[in-house]
């Protein structure tokens, strides 16, 4: 399960990779991402109502093995298109195979409330991993490999599922103790589908970040961004000493909104200072998607239905927030890059360098611009070769750090907005939250 | 559940929830003192607003003010920023893309350079780095040249005053003595 809702996050670091590979423009590489999880908030309680129907053990085979299929055909994609097509299936796939989890559960861990526990924590940390892993074959292998190491993964899954499925009745004997009800948590699923958002938002902007403002490589990114799933670890061991779900769902939606303020009021372009955000992000992920998803789930029955409503709440917020957010950073990115330039030429035209040698740096810095593709360009090559002698050596590498400084700051300042918008996504969850019916696990 | 599990369970519910209150708050506050709120590239000035020469010590940086106080002029008068201005004449394609963008025309654009000149030179006398027997000459020139020859000035003022030097011929030396 883990793996399938991995899926959701694991190809942002990636994103920009494929991007260039396959020749696409921002918005429609957004859609590889998009695409999975709405599809996934779609198909997750028709997957579950078909689970119910079949057998949830020849569900889940049926759906790792569409997953493994789609995740090979996303591996071998050379257009997005197909891209796009082959994750639609996928999340299909995951679909089935995650509601269906939820009902083959119980009888391996033992009981229902111990299979929701654990069925929301796989689901937390799935969401908190992804990224780091997809970064780290990213850059050690390929984004391809992300899609084809799923293969074996999913279908080593599926192996002790297929006795499971041999035998459906011994998956049905602690259904008993569920009250049946068609009705969905409204509040929990709400509340879940805002700090989704607001969760999505702040691993997609933070990679961006990194990746496109900062210059790191996927690997550096990902190394950085890993600080959030040890952080979610950190929360999970929280999570047993407060009982009532409804506290730890809100102090989770506070952690995330002040680690996303954090990120909005970032002083300076420096890796280390996303760590304490990351770490209140973490933090209340873990607490709040795994007391939401108890919450959404106790006390009711069939689990997979209950639970495809949550994959579905959790999936469309994904969505919202990439569609509500993606305009607004695009369009301040843009802006950014305007200011930073018109910063930097101010630092250029006051410098005390030749006129001659402005003139070139400027039409060196046009170029590079032009070639990076609003990506944010490397300084350095811009001034090679530095000046021999000393006065006029450090006169310009000067200048070139004032100048690298007006673009990191631009590139911060464009994630501002939609940091900030997220984290007030992360506080209305709060609504909802408190709205929920107190639950006392 | 008897009372006392119950509100211990209330209590700890509460610490979590304030504590995650004044996490969020502390690293907010400390990074907005830290100046997160104003960590953006800094503001272009207005070109209108008189620009202070610093202190010009050579040829060289007069030069230097000069071309800066030029580009401010002609920004002001176009209604554009110093440095859209400046990345506009830096080169031929980006100047037309100027053009295009704010419709301004060859003409204007010449005008309002040779304005920018002129303020240059009228700053460079009130700042001492330049005599009026040298500034009035320059803005006989100013008023006449085509505005390739003007763009090339207001790119490189130097070129101006090395004009000046060899136009001068053996006085050329003099113009030294009208700098600071």
């Amino acid at each position: 399960m883990g793996v399938v809702l991995a899926d959701s996050s694991v190809v942002v670091l990636a994103l920009p990779d494929i991007y260039r590979e396959l020749d696409t423009s921002v918005a429609g590489v957004t859609w590889v991402l998009i695409s999975f999880n709405l599809v996934m908030a779609l198909a997750a309680v028709p997957a579950a109502l078909v689970a119910r129907r079949v057998g949830p053990g020849r569900a889940a085979a049926v759906g790792l093995a569409i997953f493994a299929g789609a995740g090979l055909a996303c591996g071998l994609a050379d257009d997005l298109s197909t891209l796009i097509l082959a994750r639609c299936v996928q999340a299909i796939g995951g679909a089935a195979a995650v509601t269906a989890a939820l009902e083959l559960l119980p009888a391996t861990v033992g009981s229902e409330r111990r299979a929701t526990v654990v069925w929301a924590g796989a689901g937390a940390t799935g969401a908190a991993l992804g990224p780091a892993i997809g970064g780290i074959l990213t850059e050690l292998v390929s984004w391809q490999s992300i899609f084809l190491l799923q293969v074996p993964v999913a279908l080593a899954a599926a192996v002790p599922i297929l006795a499971v499925a041999r035998d459906e009745a011994s998956t049905r004997v602690i259904e008993s103790e569920l009250r049946r009800t068609g009705r969905p948590h409204l509040w929990a699923n709400l509340a879940l589908a805002m700090v989704s958002a607001a969760i999505a938002a702040a691993l997609f902007l933070l990679v961006l970040l990194l990746i496109e403002g900062w210059r790191l490589s996927p690997i550096g990114a990902a190394i950085v961004v890993s600080v959030m799933p040890l952080a979610a670890i950190l929360g999970s061991r929280l999570a047993p000493l407060v009982p009532s779900a409804r506290a730890r769902a809100a102090a989770g939606a506070i952690f995330v909104s002040g680690g996303l303020a954090g990120l909005a009021l970032l002083p300076k372009a420096e890796v280390a200072l996303t760590v304490p955000p990351q770490i209140l992000v973490g933090i209340g992920l873990s607490l709040v998607l795994s007391a939401l998803t108890e919450t959404a789930l106790h006390g009711r029955g069939p689990q997979a239905i209950h639970g495809g409503w949550t994959i579905s709440a959790r999936h469309a917020g994904v969505v919202l927030g990439l569609l509500a957010l993606t305009p607004i950073f695009t369009h301040d990115i843009a802006t950014q890059r305007e200011d930073a330039i018109d910063a930097g030429t101010a630092v250029v035209l006051d410098s005390t360098v030749s006129p001659l040698i402005k003139l070139d740096l400027a039409t060196k810095l046009g170029d590079r611009l032009e070639s990076e593709q609003g990506k944010v360009p490397t300084l350095g090559p811009i001034f090679d070769p530095l000046p021999g002698d000393e006065p006029a050596r450090s006169e310009t590498e000067q200048l070139r750090s004032e100048l690298q400084d007006q673009l990191d700051r631009g590139a911060t300042h464009a994630f501002s907005l939609s940091f900030a918008l997220a984290a007030l996504l992360g506080l209305l969850a709060l609504i909802p939250i408190a709205l929920s019916r107190r639950v006392e696990l | 559940m008897n009372a006392a599990p119950a509100d211990d369970g209330r209590r700890r519910g509460q610490i979590l929830i304030c504590v995650a209150i004044l996490a969020g708050l502390a690293l907010a506050g400390v990074y907005l003192a830290a100046g997160g709120a104003t960590y953006a590239p800094e503001k272009t000035q207005d070109p209108c607003k008189h620009r202070a020469w610093s202190d010009p010590q050579s040829l060289g940086q007069i030069a230097n003010q000069f071309s800066i106080s030029a580009l401010d002029g002609a920004a002001c008068q176009l209604g554009v920023s110093r440095e859209t201005l400046a990345q506009a004449l830096a080169t031929e394609e980006n100047r037309e893309r100027f053009a295009k963008r704010y419709g301004i025309d060859d003409a204007k654009l010449a005008r309002a350079i040779r304005a920018g000149l002129l303020r240059a030179v009228t700053d460079a006398e009130d700042a001492g780095a330049l005599s009026p027997l040298v500034g009035g000459p320059i803005r006989g020139t100013i008023e006449e040249i085509p505005l390739e020859q003007a763009i090339e000035l207001i790119n490189d003022g130097s070129s101006l005053f090395n004009s000046l030097q060899t136009f001068l011929g053996p006085a050329g030396d003099l113009l030294e003595e009208f700098l600071p």
